[in-house]
C-alpha cells in the first residue's frame, strides 16, 4: 500500500466539486495540529489560498486532527504540497488514521510521494464512515525537520437525494423532474 | 388664513406633481411653520411620504395630533411601510385596547379613500394572522372599488375563490361614500337612475344628458338643487366612464364629447353624494375665468374644483371631499379649506368662476389632456389608484368642455363610447382576473389558456408573460416556460417580478450560462430586490458551489424578510449541504411567510424523506398536492413514499396518476418500473423500462434498472450489456452502485471496485486489470447475443 499516488497534473478540487459527485465537508469539522508556527496554523491551511500554508514547529510526526460532530462519511483527502515552493519542508510520506477518538486511530493508508506534486489524494477505496480523521506527515523530503502544508481538504460523496435510493441521473431530462425546486 | 395658504399650496402640488421634492418639502415645511394646521400638516407628511423618507412622515403625524382621515390614512401607511403593524391597525381602527371600529364605520369615515383604507387593513390583517378578517376586509375594498387589484390579488393568494366576473363589475355600490344626507325626492330617481344605468347606460346617460343641459344655463347655486333632483346617476359608473376615457387604449375617445359626461357624472349621483354634487355642479356650469395657465397645468383644474366648492357653505364639505376624492387627488378626503388651496395661483378666483373661458376646441384637449395625465401628481398615487388617478383629471377638461360644447350628438357618442372604454378595461381585468385565480389555484392549463387569449397588445406586456412563464413552470414544462421568460427579458428588461421562477427555470434546464447572465444583469440593476438575490443563489447553487449560494439566499431574505421562496431556496441548499436542520428550519420560515407556499411543504416532506421518516414525509407531501394538485413530480414523490411505506398498491396508483397527469414525466414511469421490480413484477418493470428507453434514451439509469431486472431474471449477459450502457453513458462514474451490481454477479472474488479514474491514474494496476476482465467478458457476452 506504499505505492505513489498522485493526481494527473491540474486536477483541481474545484473541477471535482463542480461534478457534483463529492461535496467539501472541512466545515463541518474541527480541525487541529500538533504544533505550528505563530501565524501558519490551522487558518493558513484552510483558507483556500495556496500561497499561505501551515508550518509545523514540533518533532516529527507532524499531525493534522479533523475531527466531526458525527460520523461522516469521507470519500477523500486531498492535500497541497508543492515541491518547488516547499522543498525540503515537502511532505514526502503520509499516514492517515481514522478512528472515534485520538485513543482509537488506525492507519489506513501510508503515501509516499515523490517529486513535484499538485494534489494528493490519498486514495480510500470505499467512502469510510468515521468520527476523526488524523493526517500524520511522517517524513518530509530531504529529511527535513517540519513541514509545510498548504491546503487540505476533505470530501464526501454526494448522495443521490430526493427520491429513490438510485445511483445519480446523468441526463438533464431527467433531473428536471427529480425535486421541486 | 385660507387666502395665504393657497398659493403655497399650490406650489407645493406643483413641486410634488414635478418630482421636486427638495422644493415641496421646504414650502410645505415653512406652510406648516406658519399656519400650523392638519391640512399644512397633511400636506408636509405627503411631501416627506413621497420623497421617500416615511420615517419622517411617521413621526411628524405620531407628534401632532391627526384627526382627519387623510391624516390618519397616510399615518397607517406610513406605519405599514415601516412594519409597525399594531400600531398601523390602531390607528385606522382605533386598536385592540379600544372599541374597535367595524368596517362599516371606517367605510363611513373614511368615505373615498375607504376602499384603499380597507385594502391597507386587510394587508395589516393578513400579516398578523388575522386572515378571515383579512379577506373579509379586501372583499369589502373591491367592493367599493373594482379597479384595485392588490386586494384582488392578495385574496388569490390567500386561496379564496373569488368570481372575477362579480368582482370587476361596476355596480351600484361603486360610489365615493360619504355622509349621506338623503334628499328624498332624489333618492328615489337616483336608484331608478342606479339600476337603470346598469341595464340602459345610454339610456340613463342620455337622460342625465338631457337634464345637464337643461340646467346649464343657471349659473348659481341654486341650479345645484335642481341638479342634484334631475341628473342623479350613480356617480361612479359615470365617473369611472370619464375614468376609462383617460386609458391608453381609447385614444380616440379622448375628445371633447367626454367631458361633459364626466361633468355630469360628478353633478350626478346617489342620495349620498347629493351633497357633492351642487360643487361639480357649479364647477359644470360656472365658466369661471380660472387660470390662462389652467390648461397647461394640472393643479389648476384642481383649483377649478375646488374653489368652486369654496363658496359652498360648511355643508358642502362632506361632498367636496368626494369631489377631491373623484378629482383624483388620491381618494383622500380633505376638508375643503385643503382643497381649496390646492390649485394654482388664481385662488383669487375663489368665485365660481373657475373653468376656464379660454378652454378651446377639442383637439387642445386631447394633447393636455394626457399632459395632465402624467403629471397629475396631485393625487397621491397609490399604485392601485393607478387607472383612476389618470382617469380623474380628464373630469375636469371634461367637465369644462362640457360648458363650452354645448351637448350635443357628439357628447352622446362619448358616452356610449366611455361607456365602451369601461367595459373594454372592466373586461381585461376580469379576464386577466380569472387568469390569476386559476394559476394561484394551480390549473395552470386554464390558466395558459385565458390568459393567452388576451389581447395581443395585452400579452406582450411582462405582467402576462410572466404568468404564462409561471404556469409552465408550475406544469413542469421548463423548455415552454424559458421560452416565455426570454421573451418577457426582452420586452421588459427591468421586470424583477418573477425573475425568481425564471432562475429556477434555468437552474431545472441546467442552463448555467443563461443563469448566471441573468444573475449578473440583475444585481446590477437592482440590488434591493429580493428576486435578484435567489437568482444569484440558483446561478451559484447550479455550480454546486452550495455556501455561497446560501449566502445570496440569505442577502434575499435580508432584504426582504417576506419573501417566501428565498426561504425555501435556501432550504433547498441546506438540504444539500446536509443541514438538515436548518434546512426545516427555512422551509417553516417559508410556510410562516406564506401558508400556501407548496414548495416549502414539499421541502419538508423532503427533509422527512432523507431521515427516513416516511409517515412524516407522506403527511407533508399529501399537504403540498392539496395546494397544488395537478403536479405530477408531487404525485411521484408520494408514490416513492408511500412504497418506502410497503404501500406499494397505493404507490402505484399514484404513478398511474401522476402519469395520467402528465405523460411526458420519466421520473414517474421510472418510479413505476422500479416498483414493480421490487414486486417482483419483472415483464412489467421491463416494459415500463422499454419504453422509458423510448423516451430518454441517454439516461444511464434506465440502463442500469433494466440489468438488475435482468439479472434477476436469470439473463445475465443482457444484464451485464445494460451496465455495461449504463456505465458507458455516466462517464463521471460516480456510481459505484453499477459497478458493485456488476462485480457482485461476475468477479465475486475481487474486492477493490473500479473507482473513479479521474482521480487515481495508473497507478491502481489491480484496478485497471479488473477493468479489463470486465471489458473482455463483456465483449464476449456482446459477441454472443449478436450472433
Amino acid at each position: 500500500m506504499a505505492t505513489p499516488s498522485k493526481t494527473p497534473p491540474g486536477a483541481d478540487p474545484k473541477q471535482l466539486e463542480r461534478t457534483g459527485t463529492v461535496r467539501e465537508i472541512g466545515s463541518q469539522a474541527v480541525w487541529s495540529l500538533s504544533s505550528c508556527k505563530p501565524g501558519f496554523g490551522v487558518d493558513q491551511l484552510r483558507d483556500d489560498n495556496l500561497e499561505t500554508y501551515w508550518q509545523s514547529d514540533g518533532s516529527q510526526p507532524h499531525l493534522v486532527n479533523i475531527q466531526f460532530r458525527r460520523k461522516t462519511t469521507v470519500k477523500m483527502l486531498c492535500i497541497y504540497a508543492d515541491y518547488k515552493s516547499d522543498e525540503s519542508y515537502t511532505p514526502s510520506k503520509i499516514s492517515v488514521r481514522v478512528g472515534n477518538n485520538f485513543h482509537n486511530l488506525q492507519e489506513v493508508r501510508v503515501r509516499t510521494y515523490t517529486g513535484p506534486t499538485s494534489h494528493i489524494y490519498p486514495p480510500k477505496n470505499s467512502p469510510i464512515r468515521t468520527f476523526m480523521i488524523q493526517v500524520a506527515v511522517l517524513a518530509n523530503h530531504q529529511n527535513g525537520r517540519d513541514t509545510h502544508m498548504r491546503q487540505i481538504k476533505i470530501y464526501t460523496p454526494v448522495e443521490e437525494s430526493s427520491i429513490g435510493k438510485f445511483p445519480r441521473c446523468t441526463t438533464v431530462d431527467f433531473m428536471m423532474y427529480r425535486t421541486i425546486r | 388664513m385660507t387666502v395665504l395658504q393657497e398659493p403655497v399650496q399650490a406650489a407645493v402640488w406643483q413641486a410634488l406633481n414635478h418630482y421636486a421634492y427638495m422644493d415641496a418639502v421646504f414650502l410645505a415645511e415653512r406652510l406648516y411653520a406658519e399656519v400650523g394646521s392638519e391640512e399644512a400638516l397633511y400636506l408636509l407628511a405627503t411631501c416627506y411620504f413621497r420623497s421617500g423618507k416615511a420615517y419622517k412622515a411617521y413621526r411628524l403625524l405620531k407628534t401632532h395630533t391627526c384627526s382627519t382621515p387623510q391624516c390618519r390614512y397616510l399615518l397607517a401607511k406610513c406605519c405599514v411601510d415601516l412594519s409597525k403593524l399594531a400600531e398601523g391597525e390602531q390607528v385606522l381602527t382605533g386598536g385592540v385596547l379600544n372599541k374597535q371600529k367595524s368596517q362599516d364605520d371606517i367605510i363611513t369615515e373614511f368615505g373615498d379613500s375607504a376602499s384603499f383604507t380597507l385594502s391597507l387593513l386587510g394587508h395589516i390583517y393578513c400579516k398578523t394572522d388575522r386572515v378571515a378578517k383579512g379577506s373579509e376586509c379586501f372583499q369589502k375594498s373591491l367592493n367599493l372599488n373594482p379597479f384595485l387589484w392588490s386586494p384582488f390579488q392578495s385574496l388569490c393568494h390567500l386561496g379564496e375563490k373569488l368570481d372575477p366576473d362579480q368582482v370587476f363589475r361596476l355596480s351600484s355600490l361603486h360610489i365615493p361614500v360619504a355622509p349621506p344626507p338623503p334628499i328624498s325626492p332624489a333618492q328615489n330617481p337616483s336608484h331608478r337612475l342606479d339600476t337603470a344605468l346598469m341595464e340602459t347606460p345610454q339610456d340613463t346617460l342620455e337622460l342625465n344628458r338631457l337634464n345637464l343641459e337643461s340646467s346649464n344655463g343657471k349659473l348659481t347655486s341654486d341650479s345645484t338643487v335642481s341638479y342634484i333632483d334631475s341628473s342623479l346617476i350613480s356617480p361612479d359608473p359615470c365617473s369611472l366612464l370619464a375614468n376609462t376615457v383617460s386609458m391608453g387604449s381609447t385614444g380616440s375617445l379622448l375628445g371633447k364629447p367626454n367631458k361633459p359626461k364626466s361633468g355630469r357624472s360628478l353633478l350626478g349621483g346617489p342620495a349620498a353624494l347629493s351633497p357633492l354634487t351642487p360643487s361639480f355642479g357649479i364647477l359644470a356650469l360656472d365658466p369661471s375665468p380660472g387660470d390662462p395657465g389652467y390648461l397647461q397645468n394640472y393643479s389648476g383644474s384642481l383649483d377649478a374644483q375646488q374653489t368652486a366648492p369654496s363658496k359652498k357653505s360648511v355643508s358642502r364639505i362632506g361632498p367636496s371631499k368626494s369631489v377631491f376624492g373623484q378629482s383624483g387627488n388620491g381618494r383622500e378626503v380633505l376638508p375643503i379649506p385643503f382643497s381649496q388651496s390646492q390649485g394654482s395661483a388664481p385662488h383669487s378666483s375663489t368665485s365660481p368662476q373657475v373653468l376656464s373661458p379660454t378652454l378651446v376646441a377639442p383637439p387642445n384637449i386631447q394633447p393636455r389632456r394626457s399632459t395632465r395625465l402624467f403629471t397629475s401628481a396631485s393625487s397621491t398615487a397609490k399604485e392601485n389608484s393607478k387607472k383612476l388617478k389618470m382617469k380623474f383629471p380628464t373630469k375636469i377638461p371634461n367637465r369644462k368642455t362640457k360648458c363650452k360644447a354645448g351637448l350635443s350628438t357628439p357628447g352622446y357618442q362619448s358616452i356610449t363610447l366611455q361607456r365602451a372604454a369601461t367595459d373594454m378595461v372592466l373586461y381585461m381585468l376580469r379576464e386577466l382576473g380569472r387568469g390569476y385565480q386559476a394559476l394561484c389555484c394551480y390549473n395552470c392549463q386554464e390558466a395558459i389558456s385565458i390568459l393567452s387569449s388576451v389581447p395581443a397588445h395585452h400579452y406582450n406586456t411582462g405582467w402576462v408573460l410572466t404568468h404564462i412563464g409561471r404556469a409552465y413552470f408550475e406544469l413542469a414544462e421548463y423548455t415552454q416556460a424559458e421560452r416565455v421568460f426570454s421573451e418577457v427579458r426582452r420586452i421588459e428588461a427591468y421586470r424583477v417580478e418573477g425573475m425568481e421562477i425564471y432562475s429556477t427555470t434555468l437552474w431545472h434546464l441546467q442552463k448555467d450560462v443563461a443563469l448566471s447572465a441573468l444573475s449578473k444583469d440583475l444585481t446590477d440593476m437592482d440590488r434591493l430586490c429580493p428576486q435578484a438575490w435567489c437568482v444569484a443563489g440558483n446561478c451559484f447553487s447550479l455550480q454546486q458551489e452550495h455556501d455561497i449560494a446560501i449566502k445570496f439566499f440569505q442577502r434575499a431574505i435580508q432584504v426582504d424578510p417576506g419573501f417566501a421562496y428565498a426561504y425555501t431556496l435556501l432550504g433547498h441548499e441546506f438540504a444539500l449541504t446536509e443541514e438538515l436542520d436548518r434546512a426545516l428550519a427555512c422551509f417553516r420560515n417559508a410556510i410562516r411567510v406564506n401558508n400556501r407556499h407548496y414548495n416549502a411543504w414539499y421541502g419538508l416532506g423532503m427533509i422527512y424523506y432523507k431521515q427516513e421518516k416516511f409517515s412524516l414525509a407522506e403527511i407533508h407531501f399529501k399537504k403540498a398536492l392539496s395546494i397544488n394538485p395537478q403536479s405530477s413530480v408531487m404525485l411521484c414523490h408520494i408514490g416513492v413514499v408511500q412504497h418506502a411505506l410497503k404501500k406499494s398498491d397505493s404507490a402505484l396508483e399514484t404513478l398511474n396518476r401522476a402519469i395520467g397527469i402528465d405523460p411526458k414525466n420519466p421520473l414517474c414511469k421510472f418510479h413505476r418500473a422500479s416498483i414493480l421490480f421490487a414486486n417482483d413484477k419483472y415483464k412489467a418493470a421491463l416494459q415500463e423500462l422499454e419504453e422509458l428507453k423510448q423516451i430518454v434514451p441517454k439516461e444511464s439509469l434506465v440502463y442500469f434498472l433494466i440489468g438488475k431486472v435482468y439479472k434477476k431474471l436469470g439473463q445475465t449477459h443482457l444484464a451485464l450489456m445494460n451496465f455495461s450502457w449504463a456505465m458507458d453513458l455516466d462517464p463521471k462514474g460516480a456510481n459505484n452502485q453499477i459497478k458493485e451490481a456488476i462485480d457482485k454477479r461476475y468477479l465475486p472474488e475481487d474486492e477493490e471496485p473500479v473507482t473513479e479514474d479521474f482521480l487515481y491514474d495508473s497507478a491502481d494496476v489491480e484496478e485497471s486489470s479488473m477493468t479489463d476482465a470486465d471489458d473482455s467478458q463483456l465483449h464476449t457476452a456482446e459477441s454472443d447475443d449478436v450472433l
